[in-house]
């Protein structure tokens, strides 16, 4: 409403802009030719203080002063530009040009705005009642507050799993890092760290997130979570007997109806499945979204699992000084059962490093455990 | 807040329809009341632009994503003054600042243009109102900053990394000020055309709008170079980049009109020719604005990558150039013209600066498009740079360098060029001396770096030898140079500075292009590297946090001669994550008129870094000679003469009051 | 002389001086205009040795070589022929492997074009316009949405 009125407010003001001269009086203008002549008539007044200066010689200033004369002599010639217009064609300007403004405005803004969005500065969407903000707004709003107190543990620990559900793993593992430096460790800290290390890795249970899901069973040997991600990550190092022995552990102590049991009878049928067919290995399911993994055909799941291992090739050709990344890749190979890359990778992997470094020495051992030698 | 800012400019738009058609047709049939109109029209069409530019700012100062073009270029963790910049950081932003320029520009004349002839004043504003109402017309259907979006999303995509820079705040909207400010020229020349008269007040009026316009444009290219220079990262400060060359054609153009304007003002000659570089200095603009604009040239400032709005442009530019040089060729007959002068004379080596300036102007357009041309013609892809600019421009520019210092000593319409040199014998001199010292002690000068070096001087000293010339040192009693120093009228020292600025700029060139130095080499911590006397210590990579971005920064110590630390130098590797962006923040240590400037590169899996590191001795002085270009524009412009007497019986002739236009 | 002569005179002497910068300008855009092409064009192209031109295309993935010192090699591909370049100096902060690139230089003997600029000016969207048009060109390039 507010916003109708300012704009009737500045029609009416452009409208009388243009009002106002055509209804007012005529002014008595001089004609050109005045102009003209006040302007020699300065040139002369500066040509005599220039003289006075002794800028000018009087001789050149005489000859100056000659040409001006001249020229107020042309003036003469010069006469009034155009003709007078009747009277009733004016008046159809006039008239079309008051209404423009108006009718040009408001047509065109009906077409272009949008009168009825309001503004939304930030800082106002952000200070209104939180229940009808939306994920994206909570977020940001927490945000905003952590950037502000960014030792405020507790946001940490309230944003870190609401990142994880967003699947924004890179900021979730530093929402846990955040939350566990300022507010110490806890197992579900370190289980959800581990989660989005794992994660921010495709799935894939490196060493970091290793360590992270020990010392989450540390703090609490029943953390359903880290079990589930190491046995997760023994199944993919090609340990299935382990895998499958570490899951039924797990089934058995686990209450009925919690919603991990689901998750780690599918992970040993696929494993069964996995040990018949000798496939390749499941993503194991996230914790949030034990649905929707179910639901993956077998094809599908394969082929993620290929895009996230390709990528990690990727990342390693461009960045290959990663250790853990090698023993990851070599790993992935090695489990989808692709035993030239995965050889193909190892010797890479040595030639990064140099075939008697230390990293080579660890990479052979550990490619020997998975089956894989260097050299044909 | 922002809707109202939308309606401000559709409303602007209207108005500028009737602020083009009213005070045109009322000049024509001599109807005062409706030559009345433009003066109210442009003023309430700027208060109208202004609060739509006020409301845009607004949007981006408080992150309003729920505006398009502040969603595509903002970011909430931005300090504040890259949000407020970001605002004519993006097409559509600056095309609207443009706009409240070229209104800004219009106002003025309204305001001061109370003592102009009417039906020129009616004219000139209707020339505006048109320029305005298109470009109005442009931003509403083809690059509208304030379309919409719901629901709004929660965070921007964040500025273009680069631009977010202290050089971006101040860059455009000096460019624009010198682009827009020529539209005032050319509205002139426009009006002149349509009345098929030049009235005496016309030349005043158009040469203090060529300093002002000529003052920014200076102030913005020298702005956006040094930005290069320090931002890009290469050490360059001029690239011949066709965006560069699209702001330097109508400097060029702009610089001939500045001297034409005063032959026309002076002694009434050359009428025709300055209309008609009025009319091609903003032609040039408006060239540059499509150039840039279109996205035809490749460059960080083509925001714009849309045909549709090319072919606007396009239209724009053809209904504007086209039309105006039409008209003269219509009506430039009907224009008398001025008077005579011999080929020696000031009018004469105005004359020839024009010559240069102009065919200089050429070269750098064919240049540029040619490569265009090119491409559309056959399917071949030409890039015509550096090279080729410094086969043609260079040999234009030194004649042209070698005769400025004559050109004030010079007498009006007849001239004396022995007496002249004489008086110029003292500046030669000490040219030549910078010759012979440059030749002889310093190493590895070249003939060429020290002729360029005694160009330079000779520049500088000419401009001096103007100002001694002129006071009479030498001929009368010290007591009477002084007093005669401290009457020179402004616009003789608007002059003697803009020489000196161009020798200093020339200075500048000459020495960092024939005496600088550089060195590429990969560090470790501790490393320590000498280039060109100045002892560098690398002390090793640090990680540091901005607001919106995260850096690596490499730190060196500036070695003192015995080995102790006489400053640091820090460059750095910035990574802005929303764009996943990677800048490199230069190093610079101005030490006198010189800098050591280095820049990072990556780091290697050993830890080392690749550093590049010059030794530019002089450089500042090619952005300070622009600075004193400036201050010569400004002085100029501060002249009494310059201003125009308004027809009145009370007041003795030349008792102006102050208020009237500068 | 009469005035109308000395009006030609002038006239005659600024045509003579815009003769000769117009056939400067000629002379330059013949010799120091450099083409542009991709690696594929090479062939057909009839170069001078050490001839300078604009070699553009992608940055072939896993080519990058930083030897010791701040040399570094790399491939210069169209998808179809590929040209080794080598580059002393700061890569621009946009090189990046697979991405567009312009290089200026020249062949060396050993047929390993050694450029003196890398140009990388653009975004993450966005290919240099020579490098995007000669590959759509090619067929190689496919319209990608930038979002």
């Amino acid at each position: 409403m507010l916003f109708w009125v300012i704009a009737a407010i500045l029609t009416l003001g452009a409208s009388l802009a243009v009002l106002l001269p055509l209804a007012g009086e005529t002014k008595n203008t001089s004609a050109a030719g005045d102009h003209d002549l006040e302007v020699y008539r300065d040139q002369l007044a500066e040509l005599d203080r220039d003289v006075a200066r002794g800028l000018i010689r009087p001789m050149e200033a005489e000859e100056a002063r000659a040409e001006i004369a001249r020229r107020i002599l042309r003036l003469s010639n010069a006469g009034p530009a155009g003709t007078t217009a009747t009277q009733r064609s004016t008046r159809l300007v006039a008239t079309a040009a008051v209404l423009v403004v108006p009718l040009v405005s408001w047509g065109l803004y009906g077409q272009l705005g949008s009168p009825d969005l309001p503004s939304q500065p930030l800082s106002e969407r952000l200070a209104k009642n939180p229940a009808d903000s939306s994920v994206d707004e909570l977020v940001a709003r927490a945000e905003a507050h952590l950037a502000a107190n960014p030792s405020d543990g507790r946001g940490w620990d309230v944003l870190a799993p609401v990142y994880l559900r967003m699947q924004r793993y890179a900021d979730a593992v530093t929402a846990y890092r955040n939350a566990i430096r300022l507010d110490g460790d806890s197992a579900a800290r370190q289980a959800g760290l581990g989660e989005a290390i794992a994660n921010a890795a495709g799935g894939i249970v490196s060493a970091d997130a290793q360590a992270a899901f020990e010392a989450a069973l540390k703090l609490d040997p029943a953390n359903p979570k880290a079990s589930f991600y190491l046995a997760m990550g023994l199944a993919q190092e090609g340990r299935t007997a382990e895998a499958t022995a570490a899951w039924q552990k797990m089934l058995a102590a686990l209450p009925q109806g919690s919603p991990w049991r689901g998750a780690v009878e599918q992970a040993l049928a696929e494993s069964a499945a996995r040990n018949v067919a000798s496939e390749a290995p499941a993503k194991g399911p996230s914790a949030d979204d034990i649905d929707a993994a179910s639901s993956m055909s077998p094809q599908d799941r394969q082929a993620m699992i290929s895009t996230m291992v390709a990528g990690l090739d990727e990342k390693l050709r461009q960045n290959p000084r990663d250790e853990e990344g090698w023993m990851q890749l070599v790993r992935s190979y090695a489990v989808l059962g692709k035993t030239d890359q995965a050889r193909d990778a190892l010797n890479r992997g040595i030639a990064v490093f140099g075939a008697d470094s230390d990293q080579a020495r660890k990479f052979t051992a550990f490619a020997a455990s998975l089956g894989v030698t260097a050299t044909e | 807040m922002v809707e109202t800012g939308h309606f401000a400019l559709v409303l602007a738009f209207a108005l500028a329809l009737v602020q083009t058609v009213v005070p045109l047709f009322g000049a024509r049939t001599g109807n005062h009341k409706m030559m009345a109109v433009g003066a109210p029209a442009a003023l309430t069409g700027f208060a109208l632009t202004a609060l739509s530019f006020v409301a845009l700012a607004t949007a981006y100062a408080g992150s309003d994503f729920s505006v398009e073009s502040v969603w595509e270029n903002s970011h909430s963790l931005q300090p504040l003054i890259y949000k407020i910049t970001g605002t004519w950081g993006n097409h559509e932003g600056s095309m609207l600042l443009w706009v409240l320029i070229l209104t800004f520009f219009g106002a003025l004349v309204a305001v001061f243009g109370g003592n102009l002839p009417a039906t020129l004043r009616a004219n000139v504003l209707a020339v505006q109102g048109a320029i305005g109402a298109t470009f109005l017309l442009f931003i509403l259907t083809t690059s509208n900053p304030f379309v919409r979006l719901n629901p709004a999303p929660i965070e921007g995509r964040d500025l273009n990394p680069i631009l977010q820079d202290l050089g971006l705040a101040i860059h455009p909207p000096l460019l624009y000020l010198g682009y827009v400010g020529f539209s005032i020229c050319f509205s002139f020349s426009v009006a002149a055309l349509i009345e098929g008269r030049i009235d005496a007040s016309w030349a005043r009026w158009v040469r203090p709008w060529t300093l002002v316009a000529w003052m920014f444009l200076t102030g913005g290219i020298a702005m956006g170079s040094y930005w290069a220079y320090y931002e890009l990262g290469w050490g360059g400060f001029w690239f011949w980049d066709p965006v560069e060359n699209a702001s330097f054609m109508p400097w060029l153009a702009g610089t001939a009109l500045l001297h034409s304007a005063i032959v026309m003002e002076k002694r009434s000659a050359l009428k025709i020719w300055t209309l008609l570089l009025a009319i091609l200095t903003f032609s040039l603009s408006l060239l540059g604005t499509f150039l840039v604009r279109s996205g035809v040239l490749t460059s960080v400032h083509a925001f714009a990558t849309d045909p549709t709005r090319g072919v606007f442009i396009l239209c724009i530019l053809t209904l504007f150039i086209g039309g105006s040089l039409a008209l003269f060729a219509l009506r430039a007959s009907r224009l008398t013209a001025g008077g005579l002068f011999h080929p020696i004379s000031r009018e004469g080596a105005l004359v020839l600066n024009n010559l240069f300036l102009t065919t200089a102007t050429a070269t750098v357009l064919v240049g540029t498009l040619y490569p265009l041309v090119v491409e559309a013609l056959s399917a071949d892809k030409i890039s015509v740079g550096a090279p080729f600019f410094n086969l043609t421009f260079g040999p234009l520019m030194v004649p042209l360098l070698v005769v400025v210092p004559f050109g004030p000593l010079l007498a009006w319409k007849r001239g004396d060029i022995f007496a002249v040199a004489q008086r110029l014998m003292a500046a030669f001199a000490a040219a030549l001396l910078a010759v012979l010292v440059t030749a002889l002690f310093i190493d590895g000068a070249s003939v060429l770096a020290a002729l360029g070096v005694g160009l330079a001087f000779w520049l500088i000293c000419g401009a001096f030898t103007d100002l001694a010339v002129k006071s009479g040192f030498g001929t009368v009693a010290p007591a009477t140079v002084l007093r005669r120093f401290a009457g020179l009228p402004r616009s003789v020292f608007g002059t003697a500075l803009a020489h000196l600025g161009l020798g200093l700029t020339t200075l500048g060139i000459v020495g960092t292009l024939c005496f600088g130095t550089e060195k590429i080499l990969s560090m470790h911590a501790g490393d320590t590297v000498e280039l060109s006397g100045h002892t560098l210590r690398f002390e090793g990579l640090y990680p540091a946090q901005g607001p919106n971005y995260s850096e690596d920064r490499g730190r060196f110590a500036l070695l003192g001669a015995d080995g102790s630390i006489a400053g640091e130098i820090t460059s750095a590797k910035r990574s802005y994550p929303v764009r996943q962006m990677t800048t490199t923040e230069s190093g610079i240590s101005t030490i006198g008129f010189s800098q050591l400037y280095l820049s990072l590169g990556d780091e290697a899996s050993d830890g080392s870094v690749v550093v590049r590191l010059w030794w530019k001795p002089l450089v500042t002085l090619i952005w300070g000679g622009g600075l004193v270009m400036m201050a010569g524009a400004a002085m100029s412009l501060l002249d009494r003469r310059l201003r125009v007497g308004a027809p009145s019986s009370r007041k003795p002739a030349g008792a102006v009051p102050s208020a009237s236009p500068p | 002389m009469t005035r109308k002569q000395k009006r030609l005179s002038v006239i005659a002497a600024g045509l003579a001086f815009l003769g000769v910068a117009t056939g400067l300008t000629f002379y330059a855009l013949g010799q120091k205009a450099s083409y542009f092409y991709m690696p594929a064009d090479l062939a057909t192209a009839s170069l001078q040795p050490g001839q300078r031109i604009r070699l553009g295309g992608l940055v072939e993935k896993g080519t990058v070589e930083r030897s010791q010192g701040a040399t570094v090699a790399f491939s210069v591909t169209d998808n179809q022929k590929d040209v080794k370049v080598t580059y002393t100096g700061i890569l621009p902060d946009l090189f990046r492997e697979g991405q567009g690139v312009i290089t200026e230089g020249s062949f060396g003997p050993d047929g390993i074009f050694v450029a003196d600029s890398v140009l990388a000016k653009h975004d993450e969207t966005y290919m240099p316009k020579e490098v995007a048009d000669g590959l759509k060109a090619k067929g190689v390039w496919q319209e990608s949405k930038s979002d």
